[in-house]
């Protein structure tokens, strides 16, 4: 399947999608002719048409990265990231993430464990001692 | 005339407040620095941001000033990676490249970058001025329209969507459609029904702009340069000739012609700074065909794109300011900042909030003439962060974005969905669908629906009242030719 058609597929299901679950809204009153429904369905018929256009089979394939198995693994150390921020608190999980992301940047180690640490000490000072914007505390109380 | 030179004065007074001097200090070094930096644009440094100056609760003027620095400031950081090494740091400065490089590779690298700051200054100074003078007519004009006629600008601001992208019509269509469902998410204001919400309390208010664009943006990007392995070059600046007084002035006709240029293509909608810089190079170069020695290093070459692209961002501020309409990514995401303020831009804006408009357009008197301070003698330093690996600069990029977005909200969840829309914009820069249009959809499509509701509510449902006024009857046609513009220019390519 070329890229456009998976394209193509995705937008049409999407745009359905949006139709169905506009039909369904129930209005208690009506406020105005048009309601709530018709503009965001109308809209999505628009969607689900230039996605019926892409269709058509054309163009390259799906382009597979030069390295596969980076991006996964970024969105899992973000997703972890975004999981673990309040239990652990902004300055250790701030720290985890970028040592990580440091790594898959392709830095040796020991490099990607200081930029972590100093990534996330010079964040923490700005945020919290400059900025005093609220960051979730964690364990360390930081 | 006067009026406009008194509304003017309390801009400066705005302005020239210490805090909002050094905010457009600021905004100027960020927005050169990033413009250097290939990967981080102007749209993701202000997404950035943005939840910071909300979370700080700066006033609406001074974030505003902070924002559009960076804005303008990105123009002037382009041209020094593609003089130096070949490569436009935004997607404008590619025009820069065809003289720029071979200046340097001449060692004349310091002169080429000399004269594009000058041309940077001379671009955007003349547009802020031109700007300052022609906001407050053209919002006099739209003070006059009607909920319908608002309908077909916003339509035809959508349709240049396809019309300008280069890329494939019906996926920027699909995009820009797709952006206006994403803004019907949570309650809907005319009837408190809940859209699209999938029964979860967290999406209620709606999305919130700071996720999506840097959901989108910010990680996004930072998902594709990790697939690539990033291979970093020394920069040189070259110790030639220096500038001389001789040849400004041989630059400047060049400089006028391109600013006209400039400025005009970034007032309409759809067309952005690329376009211009592209345009006044090849009007210098078909002018000079016999004198000039384009592509081997003519200082015109790397004078006009750049007054040109500066010209045009600029000019791109006015309908977002005088109509609330942005004609660019960039500008989509600054009237989204000025939404997040409860301020709408628009006609009324030049009367109701001088400070806002005004203390803005003072600024970038300021700021410029800052950034060429900032880019003649420290053009060397900025050039030196080229030379930052990306294993430190992009784990911080990363770092910031997730700080901005927990500071928005307080909350995880808009964390997971920030990674979401991070795999999506991912995912659409790979398949080629363009990523503004979504922006562009999710900032006018409330605008569009609620305008649209109240057209029909004036005229009982009647469908003919959209088309009843001859500012919306030209507003549609111009909008249908834009939808069919491109398949008329592939039927001709073909």
């Amino acid at each position: 399947m070329t890229a456009g058609r998976l394209l193509g597929v995705f937008l049409v299901a999407l745009a359905a999608l949006a139709i169905w679950s506009a039909q369904s809204l129930e209005v208690p009153f009506a406020a105005d002719p048009l309601g709530p429904r018709a503009f965001p369905s109308t809209v999505a018929l628009l969607m689900g048409l230039c996605g019926a256009l892409l269709l058509v089979p054309r163009g390259p394939a799906f382009e597979m990265p030069e390295r596969k198995a980076a991006p996964p693994l970024l969105v899992l150390v973000m997703a972890a990231y975004a999981l673990l921020l309040v239990p652990l608190g902004f300055l250790v999980a701030t720290a985890l993430l970028a040592i990580g992301v440091a790594l898959l940047f392709g830095a040796r180690p020991l490099a990607a464990i200081g930029t972590g640490l100093i990534t996330s000490a010079v964040l923490w000072a700005l945020f919290d001692r400059v900025l005093d914007l609220p960051l979730p505390k964690g364990f360390l109380g930081a | 005339m006067m009026e406009t030179f008194a509304a003017l004065g309390g801009g400066f007074a705005v302005a020239l407040q210490p805090t909002n001097l050094f905010l457009a200090l600021i905004g100027c070094i960020i927005g050169t620095a990033i413009g250097v930096l290939p990967g981080i644009g102007p749209l993701n440094a202000i997404a950035l941001l943005l939840p910071f100056c909300l979370a700080l609760k700066l006033p609406p003027e001074s974030a505003l000033i902070l924002l559009a620095a960076v804005y303008y400031g990105s123009g002037y950081g382009g041209r020094i990676t593609a003089i130096l090494l070949n490569m436009p740091g935004e997607p404008s400065a590619v025009l820069t490249t065809l003289d720029g490089h071979p200046l340097a590779k001449q060692g004349r690298g310091g002169a080429a970058l000399a004269i594009s700051g000058i041309g940077s200054f001379v671009g955007a100074t003349i547009a802020v001025v031109l700007m300052s003078f022609l906001s407050v007519p053209l919002a006099r004009v739209a003070v006059a329209f009607s909920p319908a006629d608002y309908v077909a600008l916003i339509a035809f601001a959508l349709s240049l969507l396809g019309a300008v992208g280069g890329g494939s019509a019906p996926k920027a269509w699909a995009a820009g459609c797709l952006g206006i469902l994403l803004a019907m998410v949570g309650i809907d204001s005319g009837t408190g029904v809940e859209r699209y919400t999938a029964g979860s309390m967290e999406l209620l208010g709606g999305l919130d702009f700071t996720v999506l664009a840097i959901g989108l943006f910010a990680i996004g990007e930072i998902l594709l340069l990790i697939e690539t392995r990033i291979r970093a070059e020394a920069a040189k600046l070259g110790h030639g000739q220096r500038l001389t007084f001789g040849e400004i002035l041989f630059c400047l006709p060049a400089m006028f012609r391109a600013t006209g240029i400039g400025f005009v293509i970034g007032v309409l909608p759809g067309a952005g700074a690329s376009v211009a810089s592209a345009l006044s190079y090849t009007a210098e170069k078909r002018l000079n065909e016999n004198t000039g020695k384009f592509g081997q290093g003519d200082m015109r070459g790397v004078a006009a794109p750049e007054t040109a692209d500066n010209a045009a961002q600029i000019g791109n501020l006015v309908p977002m300011l005088s109509l609330g309409i942005p004609g660019s990514g960039t500008t989509a995401v600054l009237l989204g900042a000025l939404l997040m303020y409860n301020i709408t831009p628009g006609p009324l804006l030049f009367e109701q909030k001088p400070d806002v408009a005004w203390g803005l357009i003072a600024s970038m008197y300021i700021g410029n003439c800052m950034l060429l301070l900032l880019n003649l003698p420290l053009v060397g330093i900025f050039a030196r962060l080229l030379t930052v690996p990306a294993w430190v600069l992009y784990p911080g990029v990363l770092a910031l974005s997730f700080a901005g977005v927990y500071a928005a909200s307080n909350s995880a969840f808009d964390l997971l969905l920030a990674i979401g829309f991070g795999i999506m914009g991912w995912a659409f820069r790979k398949l080629d669908v363009p990523l503004v249009p979504i922006i562009l959809g999710f900032v006018l499509g409330r605008m569009l629906e609620d305008n649209l509701r109240r057209a029909m509510s004036l005229s009982d449902g009647d469908v003919m009242a959209l088309v009843a006024s001859p500012v919306s009857i030209a507003l549609w046609v111009m909008t249908l030719g834009a939808l069919l513009w491109p398949l008329l220019a592939r039927r001709r390519a073909a």
